[in-house]
């Protein structure tokens, strides 16, 4: 007989309230997390989703992929350094576009298709593949969707759409190097010659990405090489962002753990007397301790998939103005750590479990 | 036990005479309790709850214990069921050292050779009558079916076949503490201790409890302490042993008690 399930059973409603509270702990919890990792992905999707081991910036851009400006022939540069196996330029601007009658700013990427730089992520369609053509994340675009840059006049066809490929929070497109070119100097007219922004570079097999990342620095004039996980984690502001957002997710993770923690151990200081009753009777503190445990892993699990369905209804729900996915390893990794983490606070429980004297059955004492 | 010895109890003031001078001496008794004390605390604040008792069960006796509140029965009735520790002293039931048990080894103890019916706390609210005696059956891993039939069984010998579905909540005292009862029976116990059966129960349903608990006990072939402060229920035992301030005297005459 299991005392955990048959108390559940005929405790419905004392068990339904618990659920319900934990649901919207776990449903908290779920939520931030989704929105957190939905806002920093907008934020740096695009260079984290780049298929490139490393980027090389303009050594007075402080990091800032924006904020750098390099002559195109320093690809030759980079790509000459001992242990690159392929370079190539990769452009970014922001700039207003006309997309279905609205004006909305887009952040377009330049990229060539032979060469690393290009973005992933492609849930529908394919890359650019001719001048005139983007792959595009976010914007409400569908394939065969007309974009017009503004001022430049240039006209976009969407061929592909992307997911996990935005920048700074905004519709982004990736055009060919050439388009991107042409669509740079309409935008900005008078420049001698278009600069990139960046070099993308892929690493030979047996080659350390970040050795040759040093070496770009050192061999290249003017130039900074980093990893991409480097050039992502060092995108002014975005450490600060990460380091909020964790904060604010990791508190609501302690506090619902508290929570559901105290939840359990009032239940068990409500039961002390059935407890006594049951030590004294012969029942040993481990499968008191069992039935706690049992409790805590029906409620939480029973709370979690109540928390995924109100999550799954809020992202469909919130205007949030960014893409907002569930992420199922998230997911799963943040109810299993909620599981775990009740579990252990479940032990304020079983230590109040283990200090039961039977002989307090009888009044002896 | 806070329950008052009853107002006409000719309880003497002073303590008795030497308890192992009381005590029969019953070489083949169920139960022996050897020059048992329990002292609480230490040094200035020690206090003697119980001090050197002894006393003999036979198998198949149904026994009395009788003392005011703070005397020391409870005190005595868990050391015997394995609930509390001697600060000296043995007490055996049958060929088993109570008090050389480890905690461990005490909780397997009670759950298959003791049953006990408490005053208080007495049933698992959350489980039916049925389910109380089937519970402590599953301490012992007594087969499923087995104890399906064990506890259907009792709950009929003790009039409550009717009741076995209903929770404790829906119970009167009077069934409740029935069902106390078959739960005590449920593992085939030794030894079934019992503590003031009847102090939630009016006079005539105190009675009928104690002699079904009498004849389950008999019937069975079981030996029985009953921890109580109602004179009028010693009719119904074997022998009757007192405590007071700790000192344990087997009482000869029962039936001067009443006078």
């Amino acid at each position: 007989m299991s005392l955990a399930g048959t108390e559940i059973k005929r405790a419905k409603l004392r068990f339904g309230l618990l659920t319900g509270a934990v649901s919207l702990l776990v449903f908290l919890v779920l939520l931030l997390s989704t929105l957190s990792g939905a806002l920093i992905g907008a934020l740096v999707g695009a260079l984290q989703g780049l298929r490139t081991d490393g980027l090389v910036y303009a050594d007075f851009a402080r990091d800032n992929i924006a904020a750098s400006r390099m002559e195109p022939s320093v690809v030759d540069a980079v790509a000459a350094v001992p242990g690159v196996a392929n370079a190539a330029a990769v452009g970014t601007f922001t700039t207003a576009a006309d997309i279905a009658g609205q004006q909305v700013d887009v952040q377009v990427f330049g990229f060539e298709p032979d060469g690393p730089g290009s973005p992933s992520g492609l849930s529908d369609g394919r890359l650019p593949s001719a001048p005139g053509e983007a792959a595009v994340d976010g914007g409400d675009v569908a394939i065969g969707d007309t974009i017009t840059l503004d001022p430049a006049g240039t006209d976009l066809t969407v061929v592909g759409l992307l997911r996990g490929a935005q920048f700074n929070a905004i519709p982004t497109m990736y055009v060919d190097l050439d388009t991107y070119v042409e669509a740079a100097a309409a935008t900005n007219p008078g420049l001698p010659f278009v600069p990139i922004n960046a070099v993308a570079f892929a690493v030979q097999p047996d080659a350390d990405v970040a050795t040759v990342a040093s070496a770009i620095t050192s061999d290249v004039p003017g130039v900074k090489g980093y990893t991409r996980d480097d050039a992502v984690a060092l995108i002014p502001g975005i450490e600060s962002i990460t380091q909020s957002f964790g904060i604010l997710v990791g508190l609501t993770f302690i506090i619902g753990i508290v929570v559901i923690g105290f939840f359990f151990l009032i239940l068990t200081v409500q039961k002390l007397k059935p407890f006594t009753l049951l030590r004294a009777i012969g029942t040993g503190t481990g499968r008191l301790a069992a039935t706690v445990a049992i409790q805590i892993t029906i409620v939480v699990w029973l709370a979690s998939a109540i928390a995924l369905g109100l999550t799954l209804l809020a992202v469909r729900g919130l205007n949030t103005g960014i893409p907002v996915q569930l992420d199922p390893q998230l997911i799963l990794t943040t109810i299993l750590a909620v599981w775990i983490f009740s579990l252990l606070a479940g032990l304020l429980s079983i230590r109040r479990i283990a200090r039961i004297d039977p002989a307090s059955a009888v009044g002896a004492r | 036990m806070n329950d008052p010895i009853d107002a006409t109890s000719p309880v003497p003031d002073g303590p008795g005479p030497a308890p192992s001078a009381d005590a029969p001496t019953r070489p083949g008794a169920l139960l022996h309790v050897d020059h048992v004390s329990k002292v609480y605390g230490s040094g200035h604040t020690a206090v003697t709850a119980l001090d050197d008792a002894t006393m003999a069960v036979d198998q198949g006796e149904f026994v009395a214990l009788l003392g005011p509140s703070g005397s020391g029965k409870t005190t005595l009735i868990s050391i015997i069921g394995g609930l509390l520790s001697a600060t000296s002293g043995t007490v055996r039931i049958g060929d088993v050292d109570v008090t050389a048990l480890s905690r461990r080894e005490l909780t397997r103890f009670r759950a298959e050779r003791v049953g006990f019916v408490f005053q208080s706390a007495n049933l698992v609210p959350f489980l039916t009558a049925r389910e109380n005696l089937l519970y402590v059956a599953t301490l012992v891993k007594t087969p499923k079916k087995a104890a399906q039939q064990r506890a259907d069984q009792l709950l009929e010998e003790l009039g409550l076949a009717d009741r076995a579905k209903n929770l404790p909540e829906q119970l009167s005292g009077g069934e409740r503490q029935r069902v106390a009862i078959g739960r005590a029976l449920m593992n085939d116990p030794d030894l079934v201790l019992v503590d003031e059966p009847t102090a939630a129960l009016d006079t005539a349903l105190g009675r009928q409890v104690v002699q079904l608990l009498r004849r389950e006990i008999k019937d069975r072939g079981k030996t029985g302490i009953m921890v109580t402060h109602d004179l009028r229920m010693v009719e119904y035992t074997d022998r009757v042993f007192e405590i007071l301030d700790g000192h344990l005297t087997h009482v000869e005459e029962p039936s001067a008690l009443k006078h």
